[in-house]
């Protein structure tokens, strides 16, 4: 319940509830007590109103107070018991005392025969609806509390998804961006043809990087023009130190993953392993759909001299974070050094438009 | 002036040749594409400059530097390396930054031309600058050790035990001995001190070859190492050792 509009149609319905408790009342009130109807209603109307009214507030605030998650349910037992008794007695002291001054007005549309077994009556009830107001508070506050955690998990979800994509875009080698427009301010003079070339392929890979959103999956074809980009962007660096094989199934080219999921890896790749060898190396990137599987596997050769792959770590474990986000253990991410090349291998749910599930 | 250039991208050593080739008195005396190459190219033909890059495959710009005397002045050139920067600047060494206009490229020549340090004071301020550049991340995971014109590699985990010599230190390594220009300090600060201990003034020890340790006399102790090689280990050492070894 929030906003003018809210308040106002709750305040509505607040005390309609309370218009048709008093008339069950007084009709209770009228048949026990062989009262005019008259003097039942104009008895028991106020005293409802009142009583409601307190109730609502106390009730409200004690619940507030005593959340059921965070105190004890003796404790929480014990105050609620305290406050329904004490509603209860006001009550009936409240019906007594009006209904005392009523008599003493000595109007006949006014005051009613109230025997102690009837004010017992009352306080029993009076009792009991401050035990159904709590609850129905209870379960108000959860209602409120279980949306607003959603809203605040979709949302922390969300952020953090845009965090991931953002170190992501930044863990882009920024080696990679000034050494390219090294390589291009070496070719305006020698191959200016080639140099307008490559500028166009960096302004295309940084627009594709750019443009993509984390919480939405691409198509692994949208991610090889991606990577390609990227390596003929590297090809011009390193020359015939560079060489790629691509070898992607038909069958892959339609599934989906999460954005910039392969091409760290393609980065990796080159930067630990290509970048570190004085004769360069060949690059592998398989990509194949088996039945229900998406396989992407990156192979690069590197230094044998080399200690272990320090390097590799970060960005490997941030893939590894964002399977488990998107696919939780349907999903997994395996690397190893086996001689002088450095594998990596991705296994994640094969998905295309007509089966995504988010 | 007779000048090298060392860089692995052929299109980026292409910049400096064609920058160079403005002036009529620089002859470029070498072209490497990989610090071996430049460490031999520069002990044969001793270029007064040298454009050295930084990142490169298995000698990095800051090894090849170490590597080479002091008579070369340098001008490294990075892509991008916050922490080399920072080196570089603090220690007033000189750097181009790719891509760099060829007014910089003047700008660093000229600098360089009017280069008046001494001579071992540039190559304590290059030592320096390497050395804060290379332990930023780790420490020291190869020891390279120059021989004339050649290069030894030495990864630190199949070092046995290190021990100073006056100028020089000895590294002992899988049977073999290497000479370093270098202080037992120096060296002991960029190794990972949870493998490398400096059980005596002359002696810094890898830990994992320890066999067995002996009482020596009533005060020192010795390490005996796998091949039976005794190391003296001083009463300071010894504590550090059962800190360590236990």
């Amino acid at each position: 319940m929030s906003g003018p509009l809210s308040k106002r149609r709750g305040a509505v319905v607040v005390f309609l509830v309370c218009i048709a408790l008093g008339l069950a009342l007084a009709s209770i009130l009228a048949r026990v007590a062989h009262a005019p109807w008259l003097n039942a209603v104009l008895l028991v109307a106020p005293a409802t109103l009142v009583y409601a009214i307190g109730t609502g507030f106390s009730a409200f605030y004690l619940c507030r107070a005593y959340p059921l998650n965070k105190r004890q349910p003796a404790a929480i037992a014990g105050v609620l018991a305290v406050a329904a008794l004490f509603a209860g007695l006001l009550w009936a002291t409240l019906l007594q005392f009006l209904n005392s001054v009523s008599l003493l007005l000595e109007v006949s549309w006014l005051g009613v025969h109230l025997a102690q077994s009837l004010l017992a009556l009352f306080f029993g009830l009076g009792v009991l609806l401050y035990c159904l107001a709590a609850a129905v508070h209870y379960l108000l506050l959860e209602f409120v509390r279980a949306k607003t955690a959603e809203q605040r998990g979709l949302e922390a979800q969300l952020v953090a998804q845009e965090a991931q994509l953002r170190m992501l875009r930044t863990q882009i080698d920024p080696h990679f961006l000034f050494n390219s427009l090294n390589s291009i301010s070496a070719l305006t003079s020698i191959d200016a043809a080639g140099a307008r070339q490559m500028t166009l392929q960096l302004a295309s890979f940084f627009r594709q990087s750019l443009s993509m959103e984390a919480h939405k999956k691409i198509t692994v074809e949208q991610e090889l023009v991606l990577i390609r980009h990227f390596l003929d962007i590297e090809q011009v660096r390193f020359g015939e130190r560079l060489q790629v094989a691509l070898a992607v199934d038909d069958a892959a080219l339609a599934c989906l993953l999460p954005p910039m999921l392969i091409q760290p890896l393609v980065e990796n790749a080159v930067k630990h392993g290509i970048c570190g060898l004085t004769d360069g190396g060949r690059i592998t990137l398989a990509v194949r759909r088996a039945g229900s599987l998406l396989q992407i596997e990156v192979r690069n050769p590197v230094d044998v001299d080399q200690g272990p792959a320090g390097g590799n770590g970060v960005g490997l474990e941030n893939v590894r974070q964002r399977l488990a986000g998107a696919y939780g253990h349907e999903a997994g991410v395996h690397w190893a050094r086996r001689g002088d090349a450095f594998e990596v291998t991705i296994s994640m749910p094969a998905q295309t438009g007509d089966t995504e599930e988010q | 002036m007779r000048v090298a250039i060392v860089d692995d991208e052929a299109l980026a050593r292409g910049v400096l040749r064609e920058y160079l080739a403005r002036h009529d008195d620089i002859e470029i005396v070498a072209e490497c594409a990989n610090g071996f190459d430049a460490v031999k190219a520069i002990a044969e033909l001793a270029p007064e400059l040298v454009f050295l890059d930084i990142q490169m495959p298995r000698l990095d710009g800051f090894e090849v530097a170490e590597l080479i005397g002091a008579k070369t002045r340098l001008i490294f050139v990075t892509a991008y390396d916050q922490y080399a920067l920072k080196a570089f600047e603090c220690h007033a060494l000189d750097y181009l930054l790719k891509p760099y206009s060829e007014q910089r490229f003047e700008q660093a020549l000229a600098h360089a031309r009017a280069q008046r340090r001494a001579p071992a004071q540039l190559q304590a301020a290059v030592h320096a600058a390497a050395r804060e550049a290379a332990t930023r991340a780790a420490p020291l995971a190869r020891v390279l050790i120059r021989d004339g014109a050649k290069v030894h590699v030495i990864a630190s985990a199949r070092i046995d035990y290190i021990e100073a010599q006056d100028d020089y230190i000895r590294i002992r390594a899988e049977g073999k001995s290497y000479l370093k220009s270098q202080t037992l300090a120096e060296l002991e600060a960029q190794l990972d001190p949870a493998k490398f201990v400096r059980v005596h003034r002359s002696y810094l020890l890898n830990i994992d070859g320890i066999c067995r340790i002996e009482a020596a006399t009533k005060d020192s102790h010795v390490a005996i190492l796998r091949d039976d090689t005794r190391i003296p280990v001083s009463k300071a050492g010894y504590q550090k050792l059962k800190v360590l070894v236990g």
